[in-house]
């Protein structure tokens, strides 16, 4: 997928680099590797044009020279110069088959309509033979799914797509074992690259109830340490993961990874006590952390190991 | 043979060209309008008149039935009566049509922003205007029969086929697709519901392209291109061969904007293969429009009408290969619900329909007043403005529409969306929402380039309002031997007929299933009718236009299943909206697709999001809809809309009606004291609470229960 991207990036490097350039809006936005191969890529591009461009130009030159010269050989003979169609209008004679203009009066039809005749063409032969080829591969789609079923309809192409994704997700996760996480297991990830994937969820997805200050609007204060559900590791990833029924708070088990949401988890937990102003009231119970909590060791390699 | 005097009638010609320049101009400034609003939601207004949702429609009725209607009839009527040798059948039944179309254009003008919409593409006008359509419909048909019947000329050309067609095939496509059951005087109910109602609707739609906006302009490309270019009409034969397969062809075709949704797979798969046989039907008059042109192309180099002309031609050509490539299912899963379709019906619309009402007005207008035309510098600076118009339109586009889709569909490695947050791919291709807007602008300057040289050329000369002909009468017993089709062209009654009976077929095989065959849509046990507040809140819904960015369609793909409907895993079926009259399954995902948003969020969450919708999402665009908090539901119309819906087949049981209002209070005060414990206070009769209740329930039945096939 990144693949098809980039080439159609390359293809259209303006509008690419364009679409593509809101990335780029931490740090300098000449540091980002991709922006610069777009611009690698389009100059190759422009440069690619305009070799065609001045090829075409050279070959046009060098059409008239040998016109020039064969114009000069007849006049030298004697004899009536007489131009060579083009290859174009050679390919146009065959594949529609007209009777040249010069010629016309011979199939024009006695029809007088405000002025406006008829010419008798054939019918395009090779759009005899599109309309025609068309109709028989019509024939064919619909014997190949509805008689002999030999391709597959939209609902067994969905199960097909659902049961190739979970082999790749199975093969995935048996050649990178790990400790699964999930509300057991669940720890306190304090590296920056965990927070700052977890900042990245909060931000797009979490801020829109919580804000991006965590202060609080549709859903509760996260910053304070009044918690309804409970304020630890586990509690905060089982609610993410979960959900809580009947309120606003959406279960995310099915659309974020485990890592995912640990991360995000963790980060909202480095909110507490930041007091953003406009904070919106404690709401729940205050929760004292009992002892240390598990911390995670290692980098998580969420996006590195996959 | 003696030549008899007669005069073509002008003045309506000339009627409806200051109509056309009018609503071309007005209908597209509306257009850009909506473009606007879609990067920069502040030209909403904040007021439900010119919110998009209902700028939108106002949008696509004025430009098909205001500008391409008007342009349409402007060739029809210059060139019928010069095709056939004889005025217009009658004078009166021509002004009826004219000031009738007009007076259903202002109603439109009037009622979309009102937001009274059958929310059926291309067919949101209200029942009443629905039957004045058909009433100066007729009228417009009944003048052209009578026309074709005096005529002069033995033989009708192929305009006159493309001009039968077009009428015949409206008729029954207007008439079958607004059968509705009426509430009130601005409000009714599709008599169809969910597949059924899809199934009509697009068949309506994708027809409404193929006989409002391709049929009649072929005709005109038939009369106009000849004429202009001064060359005779490259082939009979092609002529007769396109025509029979586009009439055909065409009717099938409408299941191809149904492709992986409930609708039955047979059905879908008659889509596909009929719209790919559609190339070259529709090729064919491209061809025969383009090898008109030999031997003038030199002059195509010149002539502002002829530029304009080719790239209407080209234009139309290049839409309708699209289409059908977009008809391929591989290729449909990725452009469907993107603005991909949005560039290729503005290719068809600006390049085909556009140019070629642009360049048959600078042709026809400096003949009418006697004159030349005032400026050919600036009708060639409207060319080159216009055609890169249609480039800013349409690239960009192009761009956002893959861009988008990839992005829904990418998944990470570990098998989760990469773009979890649907806004994220929004705000992603704003930039070509921007660049689409230059590309509008660029061609509504065009257009108003184009009207000061009309009017100035108009002024230069003497408007003829009666132009004097010198023809022959009608040879009646010539032998009309020959060809069989040539004999056919003398019989128009039975050409009326067959073209009929072409364009019925179709249509008929794919409904017919549908409707009486219950396997097509199997049924879900657990799916209930909505509730009385529900069904104001959907009321609400299609008020506001909402179908316009919504889809209510989640597809049986991976990507979208896990988008729409993580915890459960639920596509959509089509037992799900059996009560759904109209279906609501949209076109077009602007949002996010909304049929399984029920018990998602909060009551709370939905209430401030249509408050104020970039603070709970920050960076979306879409419009907010504060009236909605103050604008009361009506409760005296409850029991009439339950009456209603039971007419066209939802089973309430006799005298809901009476309980009606009370268990709509009852589900009101629920939502209202919910969202007054979370310290928002609203009165429980307020249209935000009807809506809430109807999005709450959106695809939540088939959560109570599985899927139970009857």
């Amino acid at each position: 997928m990144k693949k098809v991207k980039a080439i159609f990036a390359m293809m259209l490097f303006s509008f690419g680099a364009f679409a593509q350039s809101s990335n780029a809006n931490e740090g300098a936005i000449w540091d980002d590797p991709i922006l610069l191969f777009y611009i690698t890529a389009g100059f190759m591009f422009v440069v690619a044009l305009l070799v065609i461009v001045v090829a075409l130009y050279m070959l046009q030159v060098l059409r008239y020279l040998a016109k020039d010269a064969a114009m000069e050989r007849a006049k030298k003979a004697g004899v009536e110069f007489v131009e060579e169609p083009s290859w174009w209008a050679k390919l146009n004679q065959k594949l529609y088959g007209y009777v040249p203009i010069e010629k016309e009066e011979t199939i024009m039809l006695d029809h007088n309509y405000d002025g406006i005749r008829e010419l008798d063409n054939h019918l395009p032969p090779w759009w005899k033979w599109l309309f025609i080829g068309s109709i028989i591969w019509g024939v064919f789609y619909l014997i190949a799914y509805h008689v002999t079923s030999s391709l597959p309809l939209q609902i067994d192409e969905y199960q097909n797509e659902v049961a190739v994704a979970e082999e790749q997700i199975r093969k995935l996760k048996a050649a990178n074992p790990g400790a699964v996480i999930d509300e057991n297991t669940v720890m306190l990830a304090t590296d920056a690259t965990a927070l700052a994937d977890g900042k990245e969820t909060f931000n797009n997805i979490c801020s829109s109830c919580h804000r991006v200050d965590g202060g609080g609007d549709i859903g509760p204060n996260l910053t304070d340490q009044y918690w309804k559900h409970g304020g630890s590791i586990k509690d905060v990833f089982t609610i993410v993961k979960n959900g809580v029924p009947n309120t606003n708070m959406v279960a995310w088990g099915g659309a974020l990874s485990p890592e995912k949401m640990q991360n995000v988890s963790s980060y909202l937990l480095t909110l507490q006590g930041t007091n953003p102003p406009n904070a919106k009231a404690p709401e729940g119970d205050l929760y004292v952390p009992e002892a240390k909590e598990p911390v995670v060791s290692d980098t998580i390699k969420t996006q590195a190991s996959l | 043979m003696e030549l008899e005097k007669i005069s073509y009638d002008n003045k309506i010609v000339k009627a409806f060209i200051i109509a056309t320049v009018i609503f071309g101009l007005v209908g597209m400034s509306v257009g850009l309008l909506a473009a606007i609003q879609l990067f920069y939601p502040i030209a909403n207004f904040d007021l439900q008149y010119t919110s998009f949702g209902r700028i939108r429609p106002l949008h696509t009725n004025a430009i098909i039935f205001a500008f391409v209607g008007n342009a349409m009839f402007v060739g029809v009527y210059y060139s019928m009566q010069r095709l056939l040798k004889t005025r217009m059948f009658s004078d009166l039944l021509s002004w009826i049509h004219f000031w009738g179309w007009q007076l259903i254009i202002l109603a439109a003008a009037i009622s979309l922003p009102l937001g009274m919409t059958s929310s059926k593409e291309y067919a949101e006008l209200e029942w009443p205007i629905d039957i004045a359509i058909t009433i100066i419909w007729v009228v417009f048909g009944w003048n052209m029969i009578g026309t074709i019947l005096k005529r002069r000329e033995k033989h009708m050309y192929v305009a006159i086929w493309f001009y039968i067609a077009t009428f015949v095939t409206v008729a029954v496509l207007h008439i079958v697709n607004s059968f509705a059951i009426p509430v009130t005087m601005f409000k009714s109910y599709s008599w169809y519901a969910g597949v059924q109602d899809a199934l009509v609707q697009w068949w309506y739609g994708h027809n409404a392209v193929a006989f409002f906006l391709t049929t009649p302009f072929l005709g005109l490309m038939y009369y106009f291109l000849p004429k202009a270019a001064n060359r005779p009409v490259y082939s009979y034969r092609l002529s007769i061969v396109h025509f029979w397969s586009l009439i055909f062809i065409y009717i099938w075709a409408g299941p191809h904007h149904l492709l992986y949704t409930a609708l039955p797979d047979w059905a879908q798969s008659l889509g596909v293969v009929f719209s790919i046989m559609l190339i070259a039907p529709s090729w064919g008059g491209m061809l025969n429009g383009l090898l008109t042109l030999r031997g003038a192309w030199d002059r195509v180099r010149e002539d502002p009408v002829l530029k304009f002309m080719v790239v209407a031609v080209t234009a139309y050509g290049m839409a309708t290969l699209e289409g059908p490539l977009l008809s391929l299912k591989n290729v449909n899963a990725i452009a469907h619900f993107t603005d991909w379709i949005i560039a290729h019906v503005h290719v068809g619309g600006l390049g085909w329909n556009g140019f070629l009402t642009f360049g048959m007005l600078y042709w026809i207008i400096p003949r009418m007043w006697g004159t030349k035309l005032y400026s050919t510098k600036l009708a060639n600076l409207h060319f080159w403005i216009g055609t890169l118009g249609i480039m800013f339109y349409a690239l960009p586009l192009y761009i956002a529409g893959v861009v988008q889709s990839l992005m829904w569909k990418e998944f990470t490695a570990d098998g989760f969306l990469q773009y979890q947050n649907f806004l994220e791919t929004t705000t992603q291709i704003l930039p070509m929402y921007m660049l689409r807007a230059v590309g509008g602008t660029l061609y509504l300057t065009g257009v108003i380039i184009m009207t000061y040289n009309l009017i100035k050329t108009a002024y230069a000369g003497k408007f003829i309002a009666n132009e004097e002909a010198e023809v022959a009468p009608m040879v009646k017993n010539a032998s009309s031997g020959g060809h069989w089709h040539h004999v056919l062209e003398a019989k128009p009654v039975m050409f009326t007929v067959l073209a009929l009976v072409a364009i019925l077929i179709g249509g008929a095989i794919e409904m017919v299933p549908t409707f009486l065959i219950k396997s097509n849509v199997p049924t879900i046990a657990s799916v209930k009718p909505y509730t009385p507040l529900e069904l104001h809140g959907r009321d609400i819904y299609i008020r506001e236009g909402c179908v316009g960015c919504h889809s209510q369609m989640v597809r049986p793909f991976r990507s979208e299943v896990q988008r729409y409907d993580p915890t459960n895993g639920e596509y959509s079926k089509a037992g799900e909206y059996v009560y759904d009259h109209p279906f609501l399954w949209g076109s077009k995902r602007t949002g996010p697709d909304l049929q399984r948003v029920g018990a998602k969020y909060a009551d709370s969450w939905h209430y401030r999001h249509m408050l104020t919708p970039g603070d709970v999402s920050n960076g979306s665009i879409m419009p907010a809809y504060p009236w909605l908090y103050e604008q009361l539901i009506d409760k005296e119309l409850t029991p009439k809309m339950i009456a209603a819906l039971r007419t066209v087949g939802v089973p309430y049981e006799e005298g809901y009606e009476e309980m009606a209002n009370d268990e709509l209070d009852k589900q009101a005060a629920r939502i209202s004291e919910n969202l007054g414990m979370e310290g928002y206070e609203v009165v429980k009769e307020a249209e935000i609470v009807a809506l809430i209740a109807y999005l709450q329930r959106l695809g939540t039945d088939i959560k109570a229960d599985k899927v139970a096939e009857k």
